[in-house]
């Protein structure tokens, strides 16, 4: 169990990770010389004959774990999200075509490293994983759902899944709800009536925001933790766009090919609503903090209201 | 005792294995001419080259029996010398021979490149410069294991451009898999024409040797010396990487040593039996 609520993602799955290579000695962690930006040396320091820092070399890191799946062992890949885009086509060729049980923890994705700027920050990931077969698809919000999740998705779940979190910036979002994580399922948590927020990952920290300002001027929002993007609830999400009407899905990522289109993909089939999107249109860049940068790209409590006032003038609730 | 750079022991070849090696290679070489009358989409000339290598690793080295750490796995990162590999399994009686005839159609198990659901194949390959790095995964967990498993791996020469080689092979080293063993089937060919026009790489043995591999050299048609210099691999506590000198579309006096595929000429295995006489 975590002792505090003020850890950071990265450290909370560090942590995490150590507890998971004392209960099962066939995991084992792999790196590209991130192992101390992501935290997991302390894993190889711990088991040094479970852990292999590659070097700066993303292609043969998603490569050689594929060997170590395929051989037996449980491989838990750690590195910075945009660079293990650089592997995506072995992440196609040599881990999703063969369905081998490798587990991809994307670090530092969105904006969470705001201040190395545009070439470090990841806004595709999620729509590049997505469209993989066989590929499962997890964004914690918090360091609560890693805790919840983590340990299930390398011991329990089979088959590749890839696992985004941030750096730093760690809002606590999910602190209090009972919920248990079950991959393909999302969770409710807020409970509304005039509209749906979906989001996954810091974000829905903006969303809670967004939910308490609507309803000081008297509109009902629902607020849904789409932790597992792929698979995705389609129960969920049908459920709740008849009962609201309306969608707006915030991510902190792009709206081409992401949560929204996700979701989009789910509705346009079984129950079409109006629906709004905010995200990313374009690179990232450099500041100070992460907030700054989520209200320099309009990703934020202020966004979301706007965007529910906008889609609330159409459609309507239906129970 | 200390075995760098030691003469190799040598597990002379008996007259009586090399035959053995030769008559199976021949086989395989005509059920790739069948093959090919079958479907014209093969890439003939690489998987004719690979024939002797494949053959001798198959039928003498690569012990299929055991559990993953015990057994010895086989890796085709050239992955379109598919065709040859499964003309191998085919004799290895893993498939049957009457499925080679269908390769690359609708109903059939055997795919343009090789995939794992292909009884025998160890990766689905197609993708060039990810079976070596597949194959170091492998084999450090079998030594970190304790396992006897060694892992094989098969490449082309055109397929050293590729960066995830340089990865995969200085991780390799510095692992110091000495259950890992390359096999390079140096042809001179890549896709657009001769090694030599399209990227001359004279540097690659040397390249491979300051990185800490040991480099051996054979003549890649001939079973002997094929089999001379995987059994001084085996003997090595560092990986081993082979350049095995051969022909593109050996055996074939229509494609032999140029970019062809297609032999549109050949009116029957015969017509292959004499030319490779």
């Amino acid at each position: 169990m975590l002792k505090t609520s003020t850890i950071t993602m990265r450290d909370a799955v560090g942590k995490i990770l150590e507890e998971i290579g004392e209960e099962d000695k066939d995991v084992v962690v792999i790196t590209a010389d991130v192992g101390k930006a992501t935290r997991v040396y302390r894993y190889g320091e711990k088991f040094p004959d479970r852990y292999y820092n590659v070097g700066i070399a993303e292609q043969h890191l998603i490569g050689f774990a594929s060997g170590l799946a395929a051989v037996g062992a449980k491989p838990v890949v750690v590195a910075f999200a945009v660079f293990l885009m650089r592997a995506w086509e072995q992440i196609r060729n040599s881990v999703a075509r063969m369905n081998l049980n490798v587990k991809i923890i994307g670090t530092h994705s969105g904006f969470s490293d705001h201040a190395d700027g545009s070439s470090h920050q990841t806004f595709e990931d999620i729509a590049l994983m997505r469209v993989l077969p066989n590929m499962n698809v997890v964004v914690p919000a918090d360091v609560f759902d890693i805790e919840r999740s983590l340990r299930s998705i390398i011991l329990e779940v089979k088959g590749p899944t890839y696992y985004r979190i941030g750096r730093d910036y760690s809002p606590i979002i999910t602190e209090g709800y009972d919920y248990k994580f079950s991959l393909g399922k999302a969770y409710v948590l807020r409970d509304g009536y005039d509209v749906t927020i979906i989001g996954a990952g810091v974000v829905l920290y903006d969303a809670l925001v967004a939910a308490k300002e609507l309803e000081k001027m008297g509109i009902s929002a629902t607020v849904i933790n789409l932790l597992s993007v792929k698979p995705i609830d389609v129960e969920t999400i049908e459920m709740y766009a008849r009962k609201t009407g309306r969608i707006v899905v915030v991510e902190e990522h792009m709206v081409y090919g992401g949560i929204g289109s996700a979701v989009a993909e789910v509705l346009v089939e079984r129950y079409p609503v109006p629906m709004r999107f905010i995200g990313m249109k374009t690179f990232g860049r450099s500041a100070k903090s992460v907030r700054e940068l989520l209200d320099f790209y309009n990703i934020n409590s202020k966004a979301i209201v706007s965007k529910c006032l906008e889609v609330l003038r159409y459609g309507d609730r239906r129970s | 005792m200390v075995k760098v750079d030691a003469a190799p022991i040598l597990n002379k070849p008996s007259l009586e294995d090399i035959n053995s090696i030769e008559a199976v290679a021949n086989s395989i070489r005509r059920s790739l001419i069948i093959m090919h009358k079958h479907e014209k989409f093969l890439h003939m000339g690489s998987s004719l080259s690979s024939v002797d290598i494949i053959a001798t690793l198959m039928f003498r080295y690569i012990n299929r029996n055991g559990d993953p750490l015990n057994r010895d796995w086989f890796i085709l990162s050239k992955g379109h010398a598919a065709p040859t590999l499964y003309a191998a399994l085919a004799e290895l009686g893993l498939i049957p021979k009457e499925e080679l005839i269908k390769i690359q159609s609708i109903d059939s198990i055997l795919q343009g490149h090789p995939e794992i659901s292909i009884p025998g194949v160890d990766m689905s390959t197609g993708s060039l410069g990810q079976g070596i790095s597949f194959a170091v995964g492998i084999a450090a967990w079998i030594k970190s294991r304790g396992g006897r498993g060694r892992v094989y791996v098969l490449m082309g020469d055109g397929e050293q451009d590729e960066g995830q080689v340089w990865e995969a092979i200085t991780h390799a080293a510095t692992l110091k898999l000495d259950n890992l063993i390359v096999i390079i089937d140096a042809n001179g060919f890549q896709l657009d024409g001769k090694v030599d026009e399209v990227k001359p790489k004279p540097y690659l043995p040397f390249v491979w040797k300051a990185i800490g591999w040991r480099v051996l050299w054979c003549d890649g048609h001939d079973i002997a010396s094929i089999m001379t210099a995987i059994e001084e691999a085996l003997e090595s506590d560092r990986p081993t990487v082979i350049f095995a000198k051969t022909i593109r579309g050996y055996g074939l006096k229509h494609i032999e040593n140029t970019d062809k595929q297609r032999v549109e000429d050949i009116e029957d295995v015969k017509d292959f039996d004499n030319n490779n006489a």
